[in-house]
């Protein structure tokens, strides 16, 4: 029993092991799970993906611990120093290896390994008959390892670590299948790959800048430190020195969390360097799932939300940007444009895992633009509710995927083979309720959720952060709500389309459910994804916040009572700066109702309106383009409306979709303005810089010592007395110079 | 008769020195130019005993039995590599042994 106790107690000191056992699994399943699976497929699998999974439910029971350990503390945060990686005494520079374990590091890793650990038992079923089964456990194991370090490292530059190191997963995961083609010949998996790492490493430069003017600033990487010197600077309203020059603390601020900004851009699928998310999708569905949908990009919400002290400064500076707009301000309005192009773009799409991937760059914009707003709590809990939502979204579409490309097996083996096939392509589907009863159900949940119907988890987050919209910041929040009509609209149209109707594909037709080891997963992410909006239930009365305020622990406001023990917020007095603690957001009443409203007529309209008549074959024109909304036949702006803004807006969103989208920011400016050139100069200096330039350098030295060889060698006659007189000669040089010395 | 003075020995000892490096730049024969390598060496000895006289100091006469010595020792050596070349070319020709030229 004590033993018990101090486990629950003092869980700390097993900190590490949240680590270790993930790296565990990359050197089991790296070293020796090919072996494995290529002696004895059956088993050999069974072995590499169970341990691989055990690894990921073994970190998650250590985020547990550590959950209970630090309720039994009080919440107090704990730094567990595991070694110096650098220390240079003379220069004052010291970084230590050290895990910040606080309340918002423990969220983190619980949302991390837990979903982690579902997405791993669900891939040993998606993954079943892969020639790289053990491959593709090493990789996940090694993303778990690093997003751990992401966020349990307690500086930024452990958090940077982790940083890259997802990053280098994330490029692994999506090409895992590096070899597949498509009809020219071109390795797009490969590509796609590629383009994820060098739009991450723009945000990187960025982070790199923002890590070093930290440091100049504030001379550690600690967080600690940092934000308790920024504190201790900002309140005796010192200038900061750098040595030839001096700036105010809140321009400094400001600098560090613009490149914060566009670090958290880069990672977390932003404007403007989304572009590389939608591609994403070549990698297997699980890595959709945990890396581009629940996890890793919502590392750039987490490092917002870790420096939400530095943003609070900036907002009681006042500074701005180039005198227009204060850093928060801009990281609200990002999220917010993100929000809504993206939610638009969704619109146009037909492959099943655009539109969630375009939902996803969506949904972070949403959490971005909370952030920004000071709404640290409300980002977390949508990052939270998001992460077993559209998880749950993503695996489910990965066992449609399966489900149709077994169908499309199964008519294949018949005479007609249909080389055109796309499983993934909505246009496809259709029907498919009756044939994948259990993937249809926890999909309809899951977009539910994510469309924000009561009382599932999506609505709670949502409607928490536009609460918070309402209040702070009114563009934002009619941003915001727009872009929640669109994603109502966007999944009920994917429902209808998937699920509904009569399949317009043979491949549909025999569709058949996935293996229960793949719809167990889903069905635990369904019942999260439906009722974790209970972690953090709102005050739905003035009365019942002035009665529960600062009571943690109780279901109301459970996740905000939890989270405020590591995040403050600030405001400025005459005398300096005061800690106000977390003022709770009462839910308005009037804000949920009417986002709910707009959802359900979003899904009304998807689903009885525009595809009510159902597109028959896979080939037909999207009804978005043509069809009236029946409702709007009874009114006398008929005529107005389906002449004027259906087209208009369809236009405007299929202009957005692929003129501007893809067409100008895909194909114009990053492949046009950015590749082009870079492949043009790369090759200039493959063929000519290299080959002329510096070949032409060294082998010129070689050429010049050649003929200068065969000048001097010409004085090497082989005669003996040619020798014997220079002899003499030297001889007699030497005597003379003796003599003239002497003399 | 004149007065045998130390120039005469030095002169002398000059042109024996000047023969012998003449024969060593000028001739072919591999063993004429070992005679006249002796000569420049006998050269030499000559000056160090007529300056050890001249001087009253027996380090020059030590000295000359060193380089005979020496020179006994390069004779054995030198002799040896003359016989070998000869075996290998059916020459002494010193012009014909060339391999090192460049």
């Amino acid at each position: 029993m004590r033993v018990i106790t101090y486990f629950f107690m003092n869980a700390f000191n097993l900190a590490p092991l949240i680590l270790i056992f993930p790296l565990i699994g990359v050197l089991a399943n790296g070293l020796v799970g090919r072996r494995f699976v290529e002696t004895d497929r059956k088993t050999g699998e069974v072995w590499s993906g169970w341990f691989g999974s055990l690894m990921a439910i073994s970190s998650f029971v250590i985020a547990a611990l550590l959950f209970f350990s630090l309720r039994s503390q009080e919440f107090h945060a704990e730094v567990i120093y595991l070694f110096d990686w650098f220390n240079v005494p003379s220069a004052g520079f010291r970084i230590p290896w050290a895990l910040q374990v606080d309340t918002l590091s423990v969220t983190m890793m619980l949302v991390v390994t837990g979903v982690g650990s579902l997405i791993h038992i669900y891939a040993i079923g998606y993954m079943h008959g892969d020639p790289d089964f053990s491959r593709f456990f090493t990789y996940l194991n090694l993303f778990l390892f690093f997003m751990l370090i992401l966020v349990t490292g307690s500086s930024y530059l452990m958090l940077f670590v982790g940083w890259e190191g997802v990053g280098l997963c994330s490029y692994l995961l999506i090409g895992f299948w590096f070899d597949r083609v498509d009809e020219t010949g071109h390795p797009m998996n490969a590509t796609a790959g590629r383009k994820a790492f060098v739009a991450n490493r723009v945000g990187d430069l960025a982070m790199i800048l923002a890590m070093t003017l930290t440091f100049w600033t504030f001379g550690s990487l600690e967080f600690n430190t940092v934000f308790q010197s920024a504190v201790e600077l900002f309140e005796k309203g010192h200038m900061v020195e750098f040595g030839l020059f001096s700036a105010s603390l809140g321009s400094v601020l400001t600098a560090v969390t613009a490149l914060f900004l566009m670090g958290a851009a880069g990672k977390s699928a932003q404007i403007p360097l989304y572009v590389w998310l939608p591609d994403a999708m070549a990698g297997p569905t699980p890595v959709s799932a945990l890396i581009h949908a629940a996890t890793m990009v919502t590392s750039g919400i987490y490092l917002i939300v870790r420096s939400n002290v530095l943003f609070e400064i900036v907002r009681a500076s006042g500074s701005l940007i180039l005198g227009v707009i204060s850093a928060p301000d801009l990281v609200a309005y990002t999220g917010a444009a993100t929000a809504l192009l993206a939610g638009m773009i969704a619109f146009t799409q037909f492959d099943i895992k655009k539109v969630l991937a375009y939902s996803t760059v969506s949904q972070l914009g949403f959490m971005i633009a909370a952030a920004g707003m000071g709404a640290y709590v409300a980002a977390m809990f949508h990052l939270i509710t998001h992460a077993f939502f559209k998880a749950l979204l993503f695996l489910s579409a990965g066992s449609v995927i399966h489900g149709m490309e077994h169908g499309h097996h199964e008519i294949a083996h018949g005479d007609h083979h249909d080389d055109g096939f796309d499983p993934q392509d909505m246009r496809m589907m259709g029907g498919l309720r009756h044939k994948m009863p259990t993937t249809y159900v926890v999909y309809m949940i899951g977009a539910l959720a994510l469309s924000g119907i009561v009382p599932l988890a999506g609505f709670w987050s949502k409607d928490e952060l536009l609460s918070h919209g309402s209040d702070n910041n009114f563009a934002v929040y009619l941003m915001l709500a727009l872009a929640a009509f669109f994603t109502a609209f966007y999944m009920g149209r994917q429902l209808k389309m998937v699920f509904f109707g009569e399949p317009r594909h043979a491949a549909a037709e025999h569709a058949h459910e996935s293996a229960p080891l793949m719809t167990r997963p889903l069905i635990v992410l369904a019942a999260l994804a439906a009722l974790g909006g209970f972690l953090n239930l709102p005050y739905f009365t003035e009365g019942m916040a002035a009665a529960n305020q600062h009571k943690p622990g109780g279901i109301f406001l459970g996740l905000e009572g939890w989270l405020e023990h590591s995040i403050q917020s600030f405001e400025l007095t005459a005398e300096g700066v005061l800690h106000m603690p977390h003022t709770s957001v009462v839910m308005s009443r009037s804000v949920a109702g009417l986002s709910t409203l707009l959802a359900l007529a979003a899904l009304a309209w998807a689903f009885y309106g525009v595809y009510g008549k159902k597109p028959k074959t896979a080939d037909e024109r999207d009804p978005l383009q043509s069809t009236p909304i029946w409702w709007f036949a009874i009114l006398p702006l008929n005529t107005f409306y389906m002449k004027g803004v259906i087209p208009l807006f369809n236009r405007l969103a299929h202009w957005l979709g692929y003129a501007l989208d893809w067409d100008f920011w895909h194909d114009f400016v990053h492949n046009r303005l950015i590749r082009d050139p870079f492949v043009g100069f790369a090759n200039f200096a493959a063929d000519i810089l290299d080959t002329q330039g510096v070949d032409g350098l060294v082998n010129g030295a070689g050429k010049t010592v050649r003929r200068l060889a065969s000048v001097i060698r010409l004085s090497q006659t082989g005669y003996a007395r040619n020798y014997a007189l220079s002899i003499l000669l030297g001889a007699v040089a030497l005597v003379a110079y003796f003599l003239l010395m002497v003399n | 008769m004149p007065d045998v003075t130390i120039d005469w020995y030095v002169a002398l000892s000059i042109i024996l020195f000047a023969i012998g490096a003449l024969g060593v730049l000028l001739r072919r024969n591999a063993i004429i130019i070992f005679m006249s390598v002796e000569m420049m060496l006998n050269s030499a000895n000559l000056l160090f005993v007529a300056f050890s006289r001249h001087l009253g100091d027996l380090n020059g006469q030590v000295l000359v039995f060193f380089v005979i010595t020496v020179a006994a020792a390069e004779v054995a050596v030198g002799l040896a590599l003359i016989v070998t070349i000869f075996r290998t070319k059916q020459s002494i020709n010193i012009d014909e042994i060339n391999l090192l030229k460049g």
